[in-house]
């Protein structure tokens, strides 16, 4: 992806949003996400990864207006969307941004038809004309997925995983939206349908301009979908950059040893790899404190003033690296 | 040799066509919900066989009151000793009581009312507890004093309330009526409030509301489907319960006055014939277990029949 991000329409932006949740104790509040700052590009596919518990949910679920964000605020399209808003706004927020979920038959009501699932949208916003027009929509969408008109009156359970994950794009594409919110969407799956649903959410995104912001947590599957990498650890974003740059010159300590985790299908390189383990303790926390700094183009990194040299020293390290490779 | 086995020809090899929609197809055959509860139901004999006594006792018990049009206030061969205490034969199916009414004639008469009694309250109580309950688990605000007075009304003794009422509204069905619903629906309502609680956080709720879906739709859509099953299973207990309770108003002389035919006060009379007149005691009673136990089972088997885990 191009680096000039300057003269591209930024879609989303999260700016500082701290999300926090009671924990009983009135004095302790759990903070769950913690100065959450990013830009994500109209038509990209931004990659949001971290392990369980780090956050990555929670941020997802507040652009969705699921979770509150007790600072910060989150734009959408130049406008505020977080915290009290109109209820026109409102409604126009849950037309244009919509979520695809992780557990595929959880996340689809088994006491209802495929029809009525998918029409749920259509229904809530009487984005139908006529009942035929409604049927067609619902049609439409179904064959969009790769599923049949027929499937319409059956229930959730008389479909695989794969398939109810489709019904699942069915359900948040029939609302015409412009931002998806895909919430670890392969994570259930069968290794074997995977790549079908994957596929699928790209040749969605090429016909429809859509914008992703894609929750995952297996990084193979991140490099292949994403524009742009965000990698989460405890609530913080501590890396931000292009997919490619962030595989080739990963510079927090977090991100290397994230991506010495990735498994590689050839047992040679598996027998030989070194695990790097994460250790906070080599961050340097004196100084001013750290927040996210753009130490390349594009490329930001989570560290405080004194850490920068550091940084800087590694990525030319690693530059001068790939240059003696590609020789 | 070896060469030969290795050359292919082309023209022995053709492409084979493939059809990506049909490998989406589902064989099964069509499902659906109520039929399948249906199918379930009726698979168990003893389920059928429970059915039949039941309907036949509730049919009885509400046509043959009105075509033997007995009135308690009414009692034609009072001043005929020869009808009194007869034992039960041909001509007197069920032999006949102290004032030679034909015994018969009174147990359905009896059973009539509590059934009208135990099914208007069941009604009247699910509907207003459903409701409420299904509001209440949602409102994270109503549940605050939702819960202030679930305890208080929860804690008020039964009879003793529905000795003050009785007395206060005066005997009959309407106050009966009252005075089982008064307190009965909170704890319906609490029940479903649970129910909806389990749920209400579920993913496809969440899914639900990112669609933009209304709180009503919801419960109407995504949470009552869900609990046909436990409020079936309610009913099926509430009734023999309200009938029950129907007949021990009556016999503590606190249900139905002196004009209406009841199973309790018929009971609380007999038992006074226990030794010489044993029948009077046990017939009534047998038939009001009867009643409750097959209303009982049919609720349970429908509760169950109700639950889609069983439809496979």
């Amino acid at each position: 992806m191009s680096n000039n991000a300057a003269d591209r329409e930024v879609i989303l932006s999260i700016r500082h949003v701290d999300i926090s949740f009671d924990t009983g104790n009135k004095k302790k509040k759990f903070v769950a996400v913690k100065d959450a700052n990013f830009d994500i590009y109209k038509g990209e596919t931004f990659a949001l990864v971290g392990e369980s518990g780090s956050g990555k949910t929670t941020l997802g679920r507040a652009i969705l207006r699921i979770n509150p964000c007790s600072a910060g605020e989150i734009l959408f399209e130049g406008k505020r969307i977080s915290g009290k808003i109109s209820k026109e706004e409102d409604r126009n927020v849950v037309r244009s941004i919509q979520m695809i979920f992780q557990d595929p038959a959880a996340s689809l009501n088994e006491r209802a038809t495929i029809e009525y699932c998918v029409s749920e949208g259509l229904y809530n916003f009487h984005l139908y004309d006529s009942e035929e027009d409604r049927i067609a929509k619902v049609d439409k969408a179904l064959i969009d997925v790769g599923l049949l008109p027929e499937h319409k009156s059956r229930y959730p359970h008389e479909f695989s995983g794969g398939q109810r994950q489709r019904v699942g794009i069915a359900r948040a594409m029939i609302m015409d939206p412009k931002f998806i919110v895909a919430d670890e969407p392969i994570s259930a799956l069968d290794v074997s349908i995977r790549a079908q649903v994957l596929n699928l959410m790209n040749k969605l995104q090429a016909e429809k301009q859509l914008t992703y912001l894609f929750i995952a947590h297996d990084l193979s599957v991140v490099r292949f979908i994403a524009d742009r990498i965000a990698v989460i650890h405890l609530g913080r974003i501590v890396e931000i950059a292009d997919s490619e740059t962030l595989f080739e010159y990963p510079l927090h300590p977090y991100t290397v040893s994230l991506l010495s985790a990735v498994p590689m299908p050839d047992p040679v390189v598996e027998r030989t790899r070194r695990h790097k383990v994460y250790d906070p303790s080599v961050l340097d926390q004196s100084g001013a404190p750290a927040e996210m700094r753009e130490i390349r183009p594009g490329h930001f990194v989570l560290a405080t003033e004194n850490e920068l040299p550091k940084y800087e020293a590694r990525i030319k390290k690693l530059e001068e690296e790939l240059a003696q490779r590609t020789q | 040799m070896e060469e030969k086995v290795l050359e292919t020809r082309s023209d022995l090899f053709e492409f084979a066509s493939f059809d990506e929609f049909e490998s989406e197809h589902i064989a099964a055959p069509q499902y659906s919900y109520w039929k399948s509860v249906w199918r379930t139901f009726v698979k168990n004999k003893f389920t059928v066989a429970v059915s039949i006594v039941m309907i036949i006792l509730v049919l009885f018990a509400l046509i043959q009151p009105s075509v033997s049009g007995y009135d308690p206030l009414i009692a034609p061969n009072v001043t005929n000793p020869e009808m009194r205490f007869l034992r039960p034969s041909a001509e007197h199916i069920f032999g006949t009581d102290n004032v030679g009414n034909e015994v018969f004639d009174v147990v359905w008469a009896g059973a009539r009312n509590s059934i009208i009694i135990s099914f208007v309250c069941t009604a009247i109580t699910m509907i207003l507890g459903v409701t409420i309950g299904a509001i209440w688990g949602f409102s994270k605000k109503m549940d605050k004093w939702m819960l202030e007075v679930y305890n208080v009304v929860a804690n008020v003794p039964f009879l003793l309330l529905a000795m003050i009422l009785s007395y206060v509204m005066g005997a009959g069905m309407g106050t009966l009526i009252f005075v089982m619903c008064v307190t009965e629906w909170i704890f319906v309502a609490f029940f479903i409030r649970t129910q909806v609680m389990i749920i209400r956080d579920r993913e496809y709720n969440l899914a639900s509301k990112c669609l933009g879906t209304s709180t009503w739709t919801m419960i109407k859509n995504n949470i009552l489907p869900y609990l046909i099953s436990v409020i079936m299973t309610y009913v099926s207990r509430m009734i023999p319960s309200l009938i029950s309770y129907e007949v021990f108003l009556s016999y503590m002389g606190l249900g139905l006055g002196v004009t209406k035919a009841s199973l309790g006060r018929m009971i609380s009379i007999y038992t006074s014939y226990m030794n010489g007149y044993p029948h009077l005691f046990w017939i009534p009673v047998i038939v009001l277990a009867l009643l409750s136990i097959s209303l009982y089972i049919v609720g349970q088997k429908l509760a169950d029949a109700a639950d889609p885990r069983t439809h496979m």
